[in-house]
């Protein structure tokens, strides 16, 4: 693991230390110094505001200055040079409340929130949805991502990989909730814009309406600029638009959340293509002082064999896919024969199906087991009735008279593994056959279409055809231009395409402000801390992810009507109870020890606490063994564990879930409140060897002062500690 | 070697691939999950997406990833 340590928790410690140590001896230079420990314990904790740095600099100064005291004034120094040269990251902590290396510990990250790329703050938002607000929600969530209905259908889920609960038993199901909650918002007519600034004049060319075109259009409006965003296609969407098939994103969604970036003053020229319609320095004269390239990845890379580009009935499937979403409902062919293996097959299958064509084959060189398309799309493939041909080559079209009628095919088996691990597919001989199919298509990759881009003359590409970016700031090599999407990372996902839109808006503003550019991505920014949600241990335990309504086959293989059908409400509620607010817990650990090691109860069992070898985790099991001395609450580092008086019972939560509820008693003689009975046996029985005088009394800590003064007992340790 | 979604991989070295960013020495030795592996045909030389335990997600090239056994 990284062993580097975050500057503002060092420079918290390294003052702390001096200070306890006594270094600081002159009084008026240990006071200033406490004064910044103070305001550097505030950053530090995530309530530090933009005064702080200032006024840290301030005494920091006046440490050197005045104080005629050698160690005062190296520190003074050392503080000076702190406060400089780590002042990106003090304001990095001020402005995200979060401290990516997390030993700031109220301001580390879930793992959920680190691992989106777009940043979003996931407990919070889930906490939210849990308690019915969605629509605080999805504001929360398009503070980083302006597309929270579409990601809701189609995201990828990173978070959900990194969803610490899947070490329990299986992830939250994050995505649904995100789509569920803006679903919900829309139709009860609360999805809102947030209130832009006002119209700084500054305008910005944006080239290409995919998602990562679009998220930018929306952060640079909503920071006062005047957004142009050009797209050679009719409608707004890009990828997501003309790539995704309805059946899995309905237009209707994408249209929703364009219209509210439009909402917010962004201009859009459709059917526009940049290099051929409008040059880029034509932009320029027309007043344009930045722009963003995120064209996306639309151009397919082609097979090579015989027949390719002699026969109509040939169409790669972003081609296909794109003329699909335009509202072409022909067929390609009545059998149809796909060639390829990942996600964009499947997807070119499945609308296949849909379109009514009778055979749907899928080619695939090697077998099932290395196919790189999603698990679930392969099995929605064979639920549809798409028929799967591996082991298989296409060697050659072929057909008569500019019509297409078999596919060649060759047999292979798989040879030993290549220089990349991979075991090869060889051709077996004499094993080539004819497919009978009237159309083709091939879906073997795609790559960034670069002509409209050829008057950016200085543009740098990278050998994979992509164009060439500082990651953190998304600087191209010509100056004032920028990139994002697909158009620098290749085919990826929508989420990518939106966190590097944010990111270019983000350098966009900085280039146009003449502020210098990070040399890191930017760190997600903790959004809230949201009161937990309580729940029992029992609850938490038992509750299971739901499964998925879909549309069922037979209707599946007609329309493009959503196969997902979503969860029901009271489903998406108790989902979201099962998150462990990792944004609180960071999974230090130190409750399991001191319950463990110093007090000798034993009771978490928390194994989901390990990354790499999560054990077993029972949070029902606390409440057998908990004694409720609070230890595990007193030693929280941020809060998570609680230990608190309600009414007559006193007790422990983790982060809302309750792991352990006892009465509590009172005190014989004054009738105060003390703790409860098991907590008092687990005393008595320590100490019994100790003090012999230990009665079976119930008092508090100064009534049993008094009672053994009142007997002219000895002074002994008190039966209950309160 | 190709790897598949949801497989835990280590970066085990720094990459000579042009991908490769100076910020990202700093990820070498960590752990993650891949979450979005080449899709459309497993190919070696493609950028793959990899969520690193505390330090989010990136792509990398594959050349610096190796997969660790549970």
């Amino acid at each position: 693991m990284s062993d580097r340590i975050c500057p503002v928790a060092d420079a918290v410690k390294r003052l702390s230390d001096a200070i306890a140590e006594g270094r600081l001896k002159h009084a008026r230079g240990r006071q200033l110094a406490q004064d910044i420990l103070r305001l550097m314990q505030d950053i530090s904790s995530g309530r530090g505001g933009p005064e702080h740095l200032p006024a840290m600099e301030s005494l920091a100064q006046r440490l050197c200055a005045e104080i005629p005291h050698r160690a005062c004034q190296e520190t003074g120094k050392w503080l000076q040079s702190v406060f400089g040269e780590q002042r990106e990251v003090f304001l990095s902590h001020l402005e995200t409340r979060t401290c990516p290396d997390a030993d700031c510990v109220r301001l580390a990250p879930a793992p959920c929130q680190m691992s989106c790329p777009a940043g979003i703050d996931v407990p919070s938002y889930v906490t939210l949805v849990g308690e019915g607000r969605d629509e605080e929600a999805i504001e929360l969530i398009r503070k980083d991502n302006p597309f929270p209905w579409v990601c809701g259908l189609v995201c990828t889920n990173p978070c959900e990989f990194m969803c610490v609960r899947g070490r329990i038993d299986t992830p939250v199901s994050i995505k649904y909730l995100k789509g569920f909650a803006a679903e919900r918002a829309m139709s009860d007519r609360l999805y809102r814009n947030p209130e832009p600034s006002a119209d700084n004049g500054r305008k910005v060319a944006i080239v290409g309406a995919g998602p990562a075109g679009l998220t930018a259009a929306y952060y640079l409006a909503l920071k006062g600029y005047r957004v142009t965003v050009i797209d050679a296609l009719p409608m707004a969407g890009g990828m997501m638009m003309v790539g995704i098939p309805r059946y899995r994103l309905p237009r209707e969604v994408i249209d929703q959340e364009v219209a509210m970036i439009e909402d917010l003053g962004v201009l859009f020229r459709f059917n526009t293509r940049v290099g051929k319609d409008v040059t880029f320095n034509q932009l320029r004269e027309e007043g344009f002082e930045a722009f963003l390239i995120a064209v996306g990845a639309h151009a397919s890379l082609t097979v090579g064999i015989p027949g390719e580009d002699r026969y109509p009935q040939v169409v790669d499937a972003i081609a296909f896919l794109r003329r699909v979403a335009l509202g072409d409902r022909h067929m390609p062919g009545k059998r149809v024969a796909i060639i390829g293996g990942g996600n964009v097959a499947m997807d070119a299958a499945r609308t296949c199906v849909r379109l009514g064509c009778h055979e749907v084959s899928v080619i695939y060189r090697r077998t099932r087991s290395e196919m790189p398309a999603n698990e679930e799309e392969v099995e929605q493939a064979e639920e549809e009735g798409i028929r799967f041909s591996f082991l298989t080559i296409p060697i050659e079209i072929l057909g008569a008279d500019c019509a297409l009628t078999s596919l060649k095919c060759m047999r292979t088996e798989l040879g030993p593994p290549d220089d990349s691990g991979r075991r090869r597919p060889v051709p077996v001989e004499r094993s080539d056959y004819l497919l009978d199919v009237d159309a083709v298509i091939p879906a073997i990759g795609q790559t960034v279409d670069y002509s409209g881009l050829t008057d950016l003359e200085t543009l740098k590409w990278s050998r994979r055809h992509t164009v060439g970016v500082n990651i953190a700031s998304m600087e191209t090599s010509v100056e004032g231009v920028f990139a994002a999407g697909d158009a620098v990372s290749g085919p990826a996902t929508v989420v990518e395409a939106i966190g590097g839109g944010k990111r270019a808006a983000g350098a966009i503003d900085r280039y146009l402000c003449g502020i210098p550019q990070p040399n890191m991505p930017p760190v997600p920014v903790r959004r809230g801390r949201m009161a937990f949600t309580q729940i029992p241990a029992s609850t938490k335990m038992s509750l299971q992810r739901p499964n998925m309504p879909m549309l069922n086959d037979e209707r599946r293989r007609v329309t493009f009507q959503q196969v997902e059908l979503g969860y029901p409400e009271n489903a998406v509620r108790e989902e979201a109870r099962r998150c462990l607010r990792c944004d609180v817990c960071i999974r230090c650990g130190r409750c399991v020890e001191i319950c463990r090691d110093k007090m000798g109860v034993d009771a978490l069992r928390m194994g989901y606490l390990n990354f790499d070898h999560p054990g077993p985790t029972d949070f029902r099991m606390t409440a057998e063994r908990c004694i409720l001395c609070g230890a595990c609450a007193a030693n929280c580092p941020t809060g998570a564990i609680r230990m608190e008086d309600w009414g007559d019972e006193r007790v422990l939560s983790l982060c809302g879930t309750v792991l352990n509820r006892l009465k509590v008693e009172t005190c014989e003689m004054c009738g105060r409140v003390i703790g409860p009975a098991r907590y008092h046996d687990f005393i008595r029985k320590r100490i019994k060897g100790i003090n012999q005088h230990v009665t079976d009394r119930v008092l508090c800590l100064e009534c049993a002062r008094k009672s053994a003064v009142e007997n002219q007992l000895e002074a002994g340790p008190p039966k209950i500690l309160v | 070697m190709t790897f598949r979604k949801g497989q835990k991989v280590e970066v085990y070295r720094r990459s000579e691939d042009e991908s490769w960013q100076g910020y990202m020495d700093r990820y070498v030795g960590l752990h993650g999950v891949v979450t979005d592996p080449d899709t459309v045909k497993n190919d070696p030389d493609a950028l793959i997406e990899v969520t690193l335990d505390k330090e989010g997600t990136h792509r990398f090239p594959q050349d610096c990833l190796r997969a660790l056994t549970d």
